[in-house]
């Protein structure tokens, strides 16, 4: 972890943000996380692998002299002079609700889907999922290919999804957007991964094939 | 503060021609023994109470293990109590498989976690999971590389079980809705792990936990199971026959001690990572405090292999904050090389992890390493060789390497990587029987928390797959354990039991355990969390 005084003996830049209210001054390495460790606060709630993976740091972001505010993870925001900060707390989960061994063939998925997700079709394209999702995904698109039945391809713009619920949030249209796509990553490997090496080994293993012998020889 | 400036470096690196293996002048015995962290001597103790008693333990685990716990009878006076037939303590990998199967075979289920679900371990793996399913290879192989691997040290019938689960574990995972990357006829594509004899970890791109870990995460959240996020546990409680009969949690949202009451309890809390041993920095996530071992120790369930912990060999050496990152594994069996500070290759990369690990403190130790500041030096990844080899490989199948290149800004196409060993797992951990039951009658631990099955020296791929695999198979035999009518008195009286015989081994009881969070994040200081102290006056 970071270690004060290593830091001010590198003379590493300080630079002065505005953390959930509180004033810090930390060096400009920082994450919003650690800097706010740095300056001696306890925070715990909104942190998780500190790698930008987990999704749990939500934050709003606001640079000096700009009224923009973005959504970004903690973890992953640098800090920077004149920056505000602000820890989102979880929304809501969301209402939808599927199984995925209710759909009894890849013919109904499209069928299912709209049942599990009515709102999709509803998107208004206010691309404020896009705006909100600190991955760039083109959430957006996403969810009108799944709309349109294009569960792979959707699917395939998911693929560094964190499940922050940033999306989410932002939606008007209640549509759960990265439910959405993480539905049509599922169904893909769900109804399509059929891989032929797998599939012949664990045919070989009900037949007996690969008995293991745990007495073998050890130097 | 020895090395070779990174100039200086970067000048030998570009100028090197040939990368010939220079030859190692000691045996991994030797070279194990002089560098390896485990091996230090003043970092072992004797562990003076409990089942372990005697058995060598690092100092930092030992000063946990037998620590004092944070609660007694007065603060659970109106407590609320609430009643499962399974209570499945921390939400990664393993945690989710043994409630998903513990839901399926009809137990109600509560699933207790430290912060959110998904905050794991697991989320961050990189590199894949292990299942023998090519041609030229059998679980047979898969079995004796483990073993090899793991010195020899791990249970053979543990090992057994998981090798023969390993192509059931990954269809289990795609029924999930998990993705693994596949060949242009759909076949899995499977890469080799440094150690073993076949290329046998499938993955998804250098993703494999997120992807894992998003589809479980949607499994448990459209099943019955009820998550309890922001709950650590602080204490297991236990029948008046020593059974396991729940958990003392704290939650964090009200600031108040529930008891969960349980026929079964499966304890899946991961690592210990953020323990820092030896000072060195972590890989793993914020969570991984190593709670399940002291929950389960001070329950009287006996651990194993308290002293072998696994330095992943590629952490990212600089920049300082994001010092002890991971650099999957993937990217060496992709073919990277190491190269110190002279530019010379000095070790096979793809030896088994504690040996890679000794051999990169060597090189620093000795003067060869790349020099950035005084806190950080290292030797070199060379992600460019790869893509020379392989153009466009780092882009596709390492995407997680490129991105972490972008925030130290690096290109790591053109630019190779500044690593050094990182602490990443906890080799041993809670002795378990074929369906992770401890020795405490009514406890379960699967997933990292558990020992046994990678004696001493971990291969890439087999945590992953001892997660689900064991996972599966608690979660299933917890639910069927779970049909009697309950326990009569649900107490934490083992604790009285602890404190005395910490007392007479005159151990100091200002150190409080699990836990829970560590050090940098000042929760002893949090203002809330001393709202639970003060409310039991
Ligand atoms: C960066 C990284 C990369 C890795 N790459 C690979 C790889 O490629 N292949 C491979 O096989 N392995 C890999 N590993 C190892 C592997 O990911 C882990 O060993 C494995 O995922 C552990 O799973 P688990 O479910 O046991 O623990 P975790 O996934 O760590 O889950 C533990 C859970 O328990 C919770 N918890 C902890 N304490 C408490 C408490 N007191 N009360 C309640 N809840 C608690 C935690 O918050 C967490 O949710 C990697 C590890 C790391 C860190
Ligand atoms: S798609 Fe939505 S949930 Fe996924 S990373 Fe982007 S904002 Fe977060
Ligand atoms: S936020 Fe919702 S409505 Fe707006 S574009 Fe995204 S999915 Fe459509």
């Amino acid at each position: 972890m970071t270690d004060k005084h290593s830091m001010r003996e590198m003379g590493e830049k300080l630079v002065n943000v505005k953390i959930d209210g509180k004033a810090i001054t930390a060096p400009a390495s920082l994450s919003a996380i650690q800097a706010l460790w740095y300056a001696g606060y306890s925070r715990i709630k909104s942190v998780g692998c500190l790698e930008g993976v987990c999704g749990s740091c939500r934050v709003l972001v606001r640079r000096a002299g700009n009224s923009e505010v973005r959504t970004q993870l903690g973890c992953q925001t640098l800090i920077e002079e004149g920056m505000q900060v602000m820890f989102l707390v979880f929304p809501r989960p969301t209402h939808h609700t599927y199984k995925l061994e209710e759909i009894s063939s890849s013919w109904e998925v499209q069928t299912k889907f709209h049942k599990i997700f009515p709102e999709a079709s509803r998107c208004r394209e206010c691309r404020g999922c896009n705006a909100s999702c600190p991955k760039g995904i083109d959430v957006m698109k996403g969810v009108a290919l799944a709309a349109r039945g294009r569960f792979r391809e959707a699917g395939e713009l998911f693929v560094e999804c964190v499940m922050c619920d940033l999306c989410l949030t932002a939606c008007p249209e209640l549509i759960a957007p990265n439910h959405v796509g993480l539905f049509s990553r599922r169904v893909t490997a769900y109804f399509h991964t059929r891989p032929s090496n797998l599939i012949r080994r664990l045919e070989g293993l009900q037949r007996g094939k690969f008995e293991v012998n745990i007495e073998g020889e050890k130097p | 503060m020895t090395g070779i400036s990174y100039s200086e470096a970067l000048a030998h690196y570009q100028a090197a021609k040939s990368r010939d293996l220079k030859k190692s002048d000691m045996a991994t015995d030797e070279l194990l023994q002089a560098f390896h962290p485990d091996y230090r001597e003043d970092s072992l103790v004797s562990l003076c109470v409990g089942p372990n008693q005697g058995d060598s333990c690092h100092r930092q685990l030992a000063e946990l293990l037998q620590s004092d716990a944070r609660i007694d009878e007065a603060d659970l006076a109106g407590a609320s109590i609430v009643q499962t037939d399974v209570l499945v303590i921390g939400g990664g990998g393993a945690g989710c498989a043994a409630a998903l199967m513990a839901e399926q075979a009809g137990a109600r289920v509560i699933m207790a976690t430290k912060l959110r679900l998904g905050d794991s371990n697991t989320v961050m793996a990189e590199g894949g999971i292990q299942a023998s399913i090519e041609r030229g290879d059998t679980p047979q192989m898969h079995l004796d590389d483990s073993l090899k691997a793991g010195h020899y040290r791990g249970d053979p019938k543990l090992v057994a079980k998981m090798v023969m689960d390993a192509p059931d574990v990954i269809r289990w995972l795609i029924q999930q809705g998990m993705q693994f990357d596949l060949d242009e006829f759909g076949d899995l594509m499977t890469r080799r792990a440094g150690g073993t004899s076949a290329d046998r970890v499938v993955y998804y791109r250098d993703y494999t936990g997120l992807e894992m870990m998003r589809a479980l995460r949607e499994s448990v959240r459209n099943s019955k199971i009820d998550v309890w996020d922001y709950s650590p546990v602080v204490e297991l409680m236990s029948n008046e026959s020593g059974h396991c009969a729940g958990a003392v949690i704290s939650n964090l949202k009200d600031c108040s001690y529930v008891l969960i009451e349980a026929q079964t309890v499966i304890l899946a809390t991961g690592g210990i990572g953020r323990m820092h041993l030896n000072g060195f920095p972590t890989s793993n996530h914020f969570g991984a405090t190593g709670d399940g071992l002291v929950l389960a120790y001070r329950l009287g369930a006996k651990l194993r292999d308290l002293d072998s912990f696994q330095y992943h060999p590629t952490g990212l050496a600089h920049p300082q904050h994001l010092a002890g990152t991971l650099i999957t594994e993937g990217v060496r069996s992709a073919g990277a090389q190491l190269l110190n500070g002279l530019g010379e290759r000095f070790v096979d990369e793809l030896k088994t992890r504690d040996h890679v690990s000794a051999a990169i403190l060597k090189e620093c130790a000795e003067g060869r390493g790349v020099r950035v500041d005084e806190n950080a030096v290292g030797v070199w990844l060379d992600t460019p060789g790869v893509e020379r080899t392989n153009p466009g490989i780092l882009a596709k199948r390492l995407p997680k390497l490129v991105e972490l290149g972008n925030k130290c800004g690096i290109n790591p196409v053109e630019m190779p990587l500044l690593v050094y060993p990182t602490l990443h797992y906890q080799n041993g951990g809670v002795v378990i029987d074929e369906h992770g039951q401890s020795t405490v009658p009514g406890l379960y631990c699967v997933g990292e928390v558990s020992g046994g099955i990678h004696g001493r020296n971990r291969i890439m791929g087999n945590a992953l797959l001892e997660i689900i695999s064991f996972g599966r198979r608690a979660g299933l035999q917890a639910a069927e354990m779970s049909h009697g009518r309950g326990h009569k008195k649900v107490t934490i009286g083992h604790l009285s039991k602890l404190r005395r015989e910490l007392a007479v081994a005159g151990m100091p009881m200002e150190v409080k355990g699990p836990m829970l969070f560590p050090e940098c994040a000042k929760f002893e200081k949090d203002a809330d969390y001393e709202g639970f102290r003060r409310k039991k006056q």
